[in-house]
Order: structure tokens, then sequence, then C-alpha cells
């Protein structure tokens, strides 16, 4: 989940090189008092920033600000951390016992395991405001800890100045629309569909195309990776790339410079992310009426489901803060401070009346309404592993059998259990 | 205690081997027959389990296929081209200086630059190569055939070649070395008796050139055999495995299944082990060198 969201913001991060230079530091803002009486707030944010001028430390900073005014005797301490030394800096905390008292970022379902997290009915007024598709990444026993804060999802992007130039009228809803519409773009010389299977993400794109033939990793608690349906995808895929309708040996092309040639109005079509926004911008050859984005095509029909991933709030107890947290966390929440860190990321609303707010915007507008059926990955614990075979072999399927790819993947998978 | 003094002076060097190289070894060992959880705690004693499971992954024949292949190809040119090399500027040229100073460049510069800047050029959309072959009218911009990296076998094929490349200054200056070290009256006594000059390099500069050419050998196939920069810069090993040699598979397996790429390791340590005995063994290494 952390992965998926910090997978993102490193997207962002390589399309700037001085973004890069700065991005690696982390900020610590102190707002703390030294008035006595009052109680101070340990949060503890991951910085989605790409440089000083949209780190979240200031995003945080003007809740703290409004949430202190109205509360003169809660003080918050914000401390921003790099994404890259988030899981371990937070880590150190608590093994230190330096707890803090709310993180914003990834989630460790070790903490709630170890019983060191408030429940969400307990630090949230209104805990079924929270999108309930996320829910189950974060429940525990059947309590949720985990609050999702910010959420993504995946739409099919395409262009539409390749479109016209091949004389294609609307976005593709079927797997047999989208072979047609990047054979006629491969004939205009460019990329007909970007298919990023290489080691940086190919668990998204796959699953995106099991999805579409009624597929998943997972059904009913068991692997399902080598099911008919999944085989099926990867066929579809296999023509595909055969036919020359993608960009060359997918299986070693990995997202970020993919969307990159998305940006740079060299591919037609592409599955991608709210995060692919910022990079089609700053690439400065698409204008925003030139690429849309719609429901991802499927076998026969556009998905009803997509892909959609979440980074969580968790409430620490040790420091026993748990009326001011609750207070801070309700406040945090309103609608208007969810749609400041979806426009300046770009990323999606986690709470239902937020989602709402958004589901007419131009821009956001599709990712929301792909939202409530977000598909998660499998919260199994071998995923992580099973995940990382994935990414290395599954691009191997487009040229060589799909079955005995995809067959060799579930066996590690179940050998290493669920 | 008078015997214990050549201790002091070895001392350090024995504690410095035993930190340095044997503690690791022994780590690696340990780590193999432990279950390790991706996030690197350890859950408990494994057996044999991760050399099980590395025995039965479907990747490592091929892996192990290619990195005999990828030993012994860059090895044997690797020496072939040295030899000439190292014949050429043991010859009066002009700028001989210059020409010598020059092999070294590839040597000099980092090799992971090196690989780099190749994979920069062999890039499908607008590397340097594809360029040049493009204007020939041999090659389409993005095409199948302009993503040569993306082609297992061509891309073994060009890493074989940045291989060569890097390997080449090294090679030739040990020999450069050997052939200096050859007296000149053997050559003139030759030439006395009369011997052309492909019997005299067959008979004469050969043979005496055969510590060189061993320790050349030997060096080059641990570094080629250990060689990961290369492989990991231009291709990651992928697509899947497909270029992977048990180097960079150690690697990539270290990702999410530890205990099974330290099982990779200790074979890999064992294998450069026995490569290095059977080859010393067959080439006689004790006579050549104390001789």
């Amino acid at each position: 989940m952390r992965r998926r969201l910090s997978g993102v913001r490193v997207a962002v991060l390589a399309t700037t090189l001085a973004a890069v230079a700065v991005g690696a530091g982390s900020a610590t803002a102190t707002t703390a008092s030294k008035a006595s009486g009052a109680v101070t707030l340990k949060l503890v944010v991951a910085d989605y920033g790409t440089g000083p001028s949209n780190t979240s430390s200031k995003y945080w900073q003007g809740i703290v600000k409004a949430f202190e005014k109205a509360n003169p005797s809660i003080k918050v301490n914000v401390t921003t951390i790099s994404w890259t030394n988030f899981d371990s800096q937070v880590q150190t905390m608590v093994q230190n016992h330096n707890y803090p008292d709310i993180t914003e970022g990834d989630y460790f379902s070790a903490y709630a395991q170890q019983g060191l997290l408030y429940p969400a009915k307990q630090v949230l007024s209104n805990p079924s405001n929270l999108l309930p598709v996320f829910a189950s990444q974060g429940t525990y026993n059947g309590v949720q800890y985990g609050m999702p804060f910010t959420t993504s999802s995946r739409t099919l992007f395409y262009d539409k100045k390749l479109f016209a130039q091949a004389g294609i009228k609307a976005a593709p809803t079927t797997w047999a629309a989208v072979k047609a519409d990047a054979a006629k773009i491969k004939a205009t010389g460019k990329i007909g569909f970007g298919l990023p299977l290489g080691p940086e993400e190919a668990q998204a794109e796959s699953l995106l195309w099991f999805l579409g033939a009624g597929g998943n990793y997972m059904s009913g608690g068991k692997w399902t990776i080598n099911s008919p349906a999944n085989i099926t995808a990867f066929n579809f895929l296999k023509g595909l790339v055969s036919a020359g309708d993608t960009e060359p040996n997918p299986g070693t092309v990995d997202r970020t410079p993919l969307w990159e040639k998305f940006a740079a109005g060299d591919v037609g079509m592409i599955n991608g992310s709210p995060a692919l926004i910022p990079i089609i911008q700053a690439a400065h050859v698409l204008t925003s009426s030139q690429w849309a984005s719609v429901p991802i095509a499927g076998e026969h029909g556009p998905l009803s489901d997509t892909l959609g991933v979440c980074d969580n709030v968790a409430a620490f107890k040790a420091n026993g803060h748990l009326a001011q947290i609750k207070r801070f966390l309700d406040f945090a929440y309103q609608n208007q401070y969810q749609l400041q860190f979806d426009r300046e990321y770009d990323l999606l609303p986690a709470t239902v009346s937020a989602a709402n707010a958004l589901k007419s915007d131009p821009t956001f507008g599709s990712f929301i309404q792909a939202l409530p059926h977000a598909v998660q990955y499998p919260s199994n614990t071998a995923w992580a592993q099973v995940k990382t075979d994935i990414q290395n072999t599954i691009g191997t399927a487009v040229t060589g059998s799909p079955a005995s790819v995809l067959g060799n993947l579930q066996q590690t998978a179940q050998k290493l259990g669920g | 205690m008078q015997s214990l003094r050549p201790l002091l002076w070895i001392g350090p060097a024995i504690a410095l081997i035993a930190v340095v190289v044997l503690w690791p070894v022994v780590v690696l060992v340990h780590a193999s027959f432990q279950n390790i959880a991706s996030d690197g705690f350890v859950v408990g004693g494994a057996g044999f389990t991760n050399y099980n499971d590395l025995w039965h992954e479907p990747a490592l024949r091929g892996v192990v296929v290619r990195t005999v292949i990828w030993v012994v190809a860059v090895v044997v040119v690797t020496l072939l081209v040295s030899l000439a090399l190292a014949q050429l500027f043991n010859q009066r040229l002009p700028f001989r200086r210059l020409a010598r100073t020059a092999l070294i460049a590839p040597w000099a510069a980092s090799v992971m630059m090196t690989a780099l800047i190749f994979r920069w050029a062999l890039d499908p959309y607008s590397g340097a190569v594809n360029i040049i072959l493009h204007a020939l009218g041999l090659v389409k911009m993005g095409s199948n055939t302009a993503d040569w990296l993306g082609r297992p076998t061509w891309a073994l094929i060009w890493m074989i070649g940045v291989a060569i490349f890097v390997s080449l200054p090294f090679t030739t200056y040990a020999l450069l070395a050997g052939l200096q070290s050859i007296p000149d009256d053997v050559y003139e006594a030759a030439r006395v008796d009369g011997s052309g000059t492909w019997r005299t390099y067959r008979l004469i500069t050969l043979p005496l050139l055969r510590p060189a050419i061993l320790v050349a050998t030997t060096i080059n196939v641990i570094n080629v055999f250990n060689s990961f920069p290369i492989i990991w810069e231009m291709t990651r090993g992928g697509p899947g495995y497909e270029t992977s040699t048990t180097t960079t598979f150690m690697f990539i397996l270290k990702q999410a299944f530890i205990g099974e790429s330290a099982a990779m390791s200790v074979v890999n340590f064992l294998l450069v082990i026995l490569v290095v005995l059977l080859f010393l063994r067959a080439t006689r290494w004790r006579e050549q060198v104390t001789r």
C-alpha cells in the first residue's frame, strides 16, 4: 500500500532534477509551546512534496495553525519525514518508546497486533465517513485501526491528438477495441498501447488486465494467479505485443519512463493513476484538452472495479492523548483539508463526503467514480514476497508461455502460504 | 615468550583477515540455513529448505548455463584480443606511449559508468548506436530490432562485448609485462636457428608467457564470474531472469527471499573456489610460478 503511493511520489520526483535534490531531506517544523497545562500532540507525517515549495510540512502547518486557534489548550508538533526514511524512523521511534501520537503515511499492521493503536471508532466522531472500500487494509481482528487519509485509483489515459490523427472517434471500452485502436496508432508511427510490465510495477499492470477478464490474484482466500481468466488476459497481451501494438519487449519496460513517453505524446493509450497528471503537465506537450482518462477497458466492456491504494493515519495509545487526538483528527479530516491535499498532490480523497464533493471535477471525476469499487492487493502476509516474484517474472509471460509463467508464480505463492 | 613474538607482527594481519574475510563467510553460511522474513527478521532455523528452494527455482538452470557462457566467452575473447594487443604495444610504434595510455581509459572509468553509457547508446528511441544503424538503413528507430537490450540473446551479446571492453586493459597490461620479461637473446638464438615469426611466437613467446596468461586468466575468471554492475545497469538481469548470471540472480532473490539468496551466495562462493582450483590444477600452477 505504502509502496504504491510512495512509488507514485517517486514518479513525481523523477520529473524534475531539482526535486530529487531536495526531496531526499526531511524537514521538522515545530510549533510546540512552553505553556503549562497545554497538551502537545506529536504528529509524524510522510512528505508527499517534491521540494520546499510544496512540502507536506506546509500543508500540515496550515491545519495546525487553524486548529490551535480553535483549541488553545492543545499544541501540535509536526515532524515531516521523507518517504525513503519514513518506515525506519517511525520504527525507531516505537522501538525507543518515543511514541508519536499520530502518524500519516505508511501503516504497520504489526502495531495494531501489539495493541499500540487506538481503534478508528475511538478517535473519529464519524468513522463511517472513511471510504469503506479501504477499510480492510487497516483492520485487525475485525477492528479498524488504520484510517485511510489519501487514496489513488487507476484509469485508462489516452492521447486525443493521436486518436484524432489515427481517425479513432472514442476511447476503447473492450479489449478488441484496444487492439484495433492500438494498431491504428501504431500505423502513425507512435506506440499504440504502453504496457509497463518491467519490475517497477508489473503487479499493478497485470492486475488491471486480470480484472478485465474477471480474474484476480486471490479468490476466496486462495491464490488464483494461474486461473483461466488470468491466462486469458495474458494470452490477449501476448497477441497485442507480438502484433507490435505495444512498445517493444514490455517485460523490460518500467512504468515511470513509459509514463514520461505518454506525456511526451509518443504513446496512444496507457493505464495510469492521478500521479501521471503532473508528469503530463510538466512535459508541456499535451494540453489538458488533448488527453483524457476513462474507465479501463475489459474483455467485454469497461471495468467496474479498478485497482485502488491508500495511505493511512494511525493513532498511538502510549501518550494517553485520546481526547486531544480525536479533536485533531476530526478537525484534519474536514472536507476542505482533504480537498486541499488532493489538489496539492494530485491524489484522491479518503472520505465519502470529500469524494462526493469532487465527483464532477473535470480532472478527478473519472478517478473518483472508480474509487468506491477499488480492488485492493491481497492483504495476505505472503503478498510482499509474492509481489516481488511477480514484478521480476510476470513480464516474460508476453514472450513465453502465459500458462507456465503464471503457473510458476502460483506455485511460489502457494508455497509461501494462503 | 620468544616464540610468541612473531605473533605480534603478523597478529594484526591475521585479525584483519579473520574479521574482514573469514567472519563474513561464516555469517553468510549461517544465514543460508536460516528462515529470514522479507523485512530482515530471523524467524528461525531453516535446515536445508533454502537450498531446496533454490534447487527447485525454475529459473536456476538457465541462470547457471548463462553464467558459464558469460564467463567462458568473456575470458576467452578477452585473452585472445589482449594477446594481439600486447604484441602490438610491445613493438616500437609511433605514438606507442599515447596508445598505451589510451588503453587505460576503459579501466580507469567506473564500470558502472561504462555500462550506463552503453545502455544509453543502445536506447531504442534515441541511442547513438541506433542512430548510426538507422542512418545506414539497418534499423528502424523504436522497433523491436532497435531494442537490443530488450531481447535476451542480443542483450547478452552486447553485455559480453562491454565486459570484454572493460577487461582488456588489465589483461593486456598483464601480458605486456610478461612479454617484456622475455629476454632478447632467446629471440636472437631463434633467429640464428632460422625460426620464422609464427614459429617463434608459438614455440618461444607463448610458452614463456604462460605464467602471465595464467595469472590474467585466473583473475579474469573470478572478476567476470562476480561481475555485477554491467548486467545490473544494462538489463537488471531481465526480462524475467533471462539475462541474469548467478551473481545478479542472487541479488534479485535478496529483495524478498533472503535465506534463498544466501544459499545462492554460498553456492557462488563454492563455485568460484572450485573453478579456480580446477583451473590451477589443470595448468600445474605450482610448477609454473615457483620455477
